[in-house]
This record gives structure tokens, sequence and C-alpha cells, in this order.
């Protein structure tokens, strides 16, 4: 299987606290891959690891062939990002944001344009980007992952603080992608039912362990053979968590 | 070239270059003023001409630029701190350290810009003011190219310091701290203190000759390599998280 992302036994140690442990991620070329788990399950702390934001304590990974630490600069200019929240300068406007990063990625200067029309913000992108909603924010940090349409996107809850209508929207772009230009993303959400529209792989993460990773009528068989709720992700997904969190408290009373 | 032309462009309303710009002029208009009110008493002191246009003006041309460093300092990471911006940029493929050497560019042309300003209101001071004959260009562009070399200890280690604290007032705060700390150790003639690079920046304010110390300049230029190349060093190993 062609993978665009691969990791090996990844962990993140903070002192004693282990953020991420012994994760193996495989990625394939043009699908979409949802990173499910509660609050604090280590997936953003993943995700920075894949972008070199923080350095992993144990284990490594491929982004398209290429190693990291070694190749850092080529991973990063095949790869669109957005963690946490949109990253901007405040004193610049939405286009000129944009710019920079087209500076910087070496891109013609209609990808500004291109970028802004793909997130809907063509109309706003003289404006300056500190005098955006929380919405258009998104937007821009939406667009200054799309720029130049790289082939890997690494989205962390993207519609964060978007209306119902942005969501849609948004949910729509990302599923289009793919077939659009044939990239590959990662995408992380709370939104279980969003995953469960866009996404065509699914992992799982709890306390830091991937307790799961397939396809969602994978996950489906999976549920049923143990016998947890399978009707819906959100069933599945809290069932997965609750047992996981169950034999985490008996492993830890023993 | 790439780096550099981004690092204008994100200075953009950012009122770094406006802010340089004005103490420059700032300190050109104080010495107008300085001379034109204190003229006679300031050419009536025991010293040669030059000397009094040099140094009876510089300490609160000297004032200006430091507080002018520490908040240009303070302001070109605050814009990088405030929204994260500066996490987009350790995601994207750019060579960290580079980017912090621009900075240090952008600030040390903006300060010599402000010095060169300063000394200009000088050079026509010292031409109609001064008694016919004594005034020396040669003097007056070692002189400001000693202020200028003096004074980038405290620009490299300020720009160390702001890009190491995301909340502004704790550069803000060290770079008032250095200046009080200038003041209290810059008279006293101990070595030691050469140290503190606000020390260094107060040398010519505090001496009452146009001579040039060749010990201090060598400090200060050991000093301001030592701070460039800890930032460096940092922006390139220590991870933005």
């Amino acid at each position: 299987m062609n993978n665009m992302i691969t990791t090996s036994h990844l962990t993140k140690k903070y002192k004693s606290f282990t953020a991420v442990s012994d994760v193996s991620l495989h990625i394939r070329k043009g699908r979409i891959y949802g990173f499910l788990g509660p609050n604090g399950a280590g997936k953003s702390t993943t995700m920075k690891m894949l972008l070199g934001l923080t350095a992993p304590t144990k284990g490594s990974f491929t982004i398209n062939g290429k190693h990291f630490p070694e190749d850092r600069l080529a991973i990063l200019k095949e790869i669109g990002s957005f963690i946490e929240s949109s990253s901007f300068y405040a004193n610049l406007t939405g286009r000129e944001n944009l710019d920079i990063i087209r500076r910087i990625l070496d891109l013609p200067e209609n990808a500004v344009d291109d970028a802004l029309e793909l997130v809907g913000l063509t109309a706003f992108g003289d404006r300056l980007a500190k005098k955006y909603s929380l919405g258009m924010k998104q937007r821009l940090g939406l667009a200054e992952a799309l720029i130049g349409r790289p082939p890997i996107l690494i989205l962390d809850e993207p519609t964060n603080g978007l209306d119902p209508s942005g969501i849609h929207e948004i949910r729509n772009l990302i599923k289009s992608l793919p077939a659009l230009y044939d990239c590959t993303v990662l995408i992380s959400s709370h939104m279980l039912s969003e995953i469960e529209i866009i996404a065509d792989d699914i992992g799982i993460l709890n306390h830091g362990r991937l307790l799961f990773e397939g396809e969602l009528n994978e996950l489906r068989q999976y549920a049923m053979n143990r016998s947890f709720a399978a009707d819906n992700l959100e069933d599945m997904f809290l069932s997965m968590i609750e047992q996981d969190n169950a034999s985490r408290k008996q492993r830890t009373k023993l | 070239m790439k780096i550099l032309i981004i690092e204008l462009k994100k200075e953009k309303r950012s009122g770094i270059i406006l802010l340089m710009f004005a103490i420059g002029i700032l300190g050109a208009a104080y010495a107008f003023l300085n001379f034109a009110v204190r003229k006679e008493a300031l050419l009536s002191l025991s010293l040669a001409p030059m000397t009094i246009l040099l140094t009876q003006l510089y300490g609160m041309m000297m004032t200006l630029n430091l507080f002018g460093i520490i908040v240009a300092a303070c302001m070109i990471y605050s814009m990088e701190f405030k929204d994260c911006a500066v996490k987009k940029m350790y995601m994207l493929p750019v060579h960290v350290p580079a980017m912090y050497l621009c900075k240090f560019l952008i600030l040390t042309v903006l300060l010599s810009i402000a010095i060169t300003l300063q000394d200009l209101a000088l050079t026509k001071i010292g031409i109609t003011n001064l008694p016919r004959g004594s005034f020396e260009l040669h003097t007056l562009i070692r002189f400001a190219l000693y202020a200028f070399i003096t004074a980038m200890p405290v620009l490299s280690f300020m720009l160390f310091i702001a890009s190491r604290f995301e909340n502004m007032w704790i550069p803000l705060s060290i770079g008032i701290a250095g200046f009080l700390s200038g003041m209290a150790l810059g008279v006293p003639k101990i070595g030691l203190f050469l140290a503190d690079p606000f020390v260094i920046m107060l040398k010519p304010a505090v001496s009452m000759s146009t001579r040039l110390d060749v010990s201090v300049i060598a400090i200060a230029i050991v000093e301001t390599l030592l701070f460039l190349a800890s930032g460096l060093w940092t922006s390139a190993h220590i991870h933005y998280e």
C-alpha cells in the first residue's frame, strides 16, 4: 500500500507524562484520515511532531518517503497545516499574510487569490487580519494551509469557531480536496459526525495510545466483534474509549 | 535575500520603522533645541568645542536610542508571538535562524539611520555654532561610529531576550532594568561591569573626551557577536511548542 505518512513507534514524553505512546500510523496517499480522540489524547502532539514543532522522544516517521529531521525543509514544502488555531500577523491584511507564505513557498502570485477563493475569503482579503471575526480567522488559517494546493494537509480541528453553514462549507471543501488535486489529508476533530462524513480511514487515540486504525467499515466490524455499539461512529468511539479507560483503571489498581 | 524581503514586509504597519525614525528625529531636535537654549553656557565650558558638541549632547541621545532599541526589539518579536504568527513560520520551509538574522540586520540598519539623523544635526550645529575652524568632521564620524558600536551589544542582547519571551512585558522590563543597571554601574571604572551591555552603551555618555576606548570597542564587538550567536543557536535548536 502506498503510504504518504508512516510513523513508527512515535512517542512523546513530557517528564513523567507520556502524551503519545508508541503510535504507528499508516496514512495512505489520496485518502482522508480522520484522527479521533478525547481531549488530551495526543492528537495535536502527534500532528506537531509531524510538523517538527516538537521533537519525538522516541520513534520516527517518514512523509512522502522523506525522513525527519534530515529532510525537514523538503517535507514542510509539501505540507499545508493548520494546528489548533489560525496563525497570522495581526498588522497585515489576509492577502498580505498569504503573500508572505507564497513568497516562502516560491509560489506564483495567483496562488494567493486561489487560496482566498477556496475558503470563500476573497471579499475580505484586503481587510486587516486583526479585524477578522473568529470564523474569518479560521478561514484565513485554512487558506494558509491550502495555498499552493500542497500534496499533504495536516488539519487540527479546522472547523472550530465556524458557524453551522461555515462548518458545512469547509467540510465539503475538505472532502472534495483529494478529488480536486490528489492530496492526502490528516484531520482531527471532536465532531465525530463530521469525521464520519468526510474520512476514508480512521485512527482512534486515547491517553496517547492508538486503539484502532483502519477503514470505517473495519471499525464497524471491530466494534461488533467486541460487542460494542456499532450504529454510528460516535457510539463506537465512546464504547472503545470507555473500555480502554476501564482497563487502564484496572491496570492501575493492580 | 528572500527572507530579508519577507521580514521587511512583515514590518508593514508594525510601527518599528516609524519608531526608529522618530528616535533619530527626536534626538536631532533635542540637539538643536539644547544648543539653541544653552549655547553660551555650553561654549563657556573649559573643554574643546568638539568635545562639548559630542559629549554634552550625547547623554540624552543615547537614552533615546536605548529606549528605541528596547521597544523596537520587543515589538519585532511581539508581532511574531501575537496570534501565534511565529508558529506558522516553524511549520513552513523557513530557515528560522535566517529569519532571526534578518531581524537583527533590520534593527541594525534602523539604529544606524537614527544615529545618522542625530549626527547630521550635530554636523549642522558644529558648522554653524562652533567657533570658526573648530569643527572636525572626522572626529564626529569617529565618535558616531563609537556610539554605534557601543550600542550594538544592547541591540543584540534585547533581540535575543525578546525572541525568548512570548509576553512582551518581560523583555521590556528586562530592558528597563538593564537601563537602570547601566546608570548605576556606568560611572565606576570597574572592568567587570563592562560585561553588562547597558554599561557599554553608556560609556561614551559618561566620558568627558571624544577619545575612543579601544577596550570598550573590543568588548562591545565580542558581546554583540556572543548575543547574536546565542539568538541564532536558540532559534535553530529550541523547538516552538
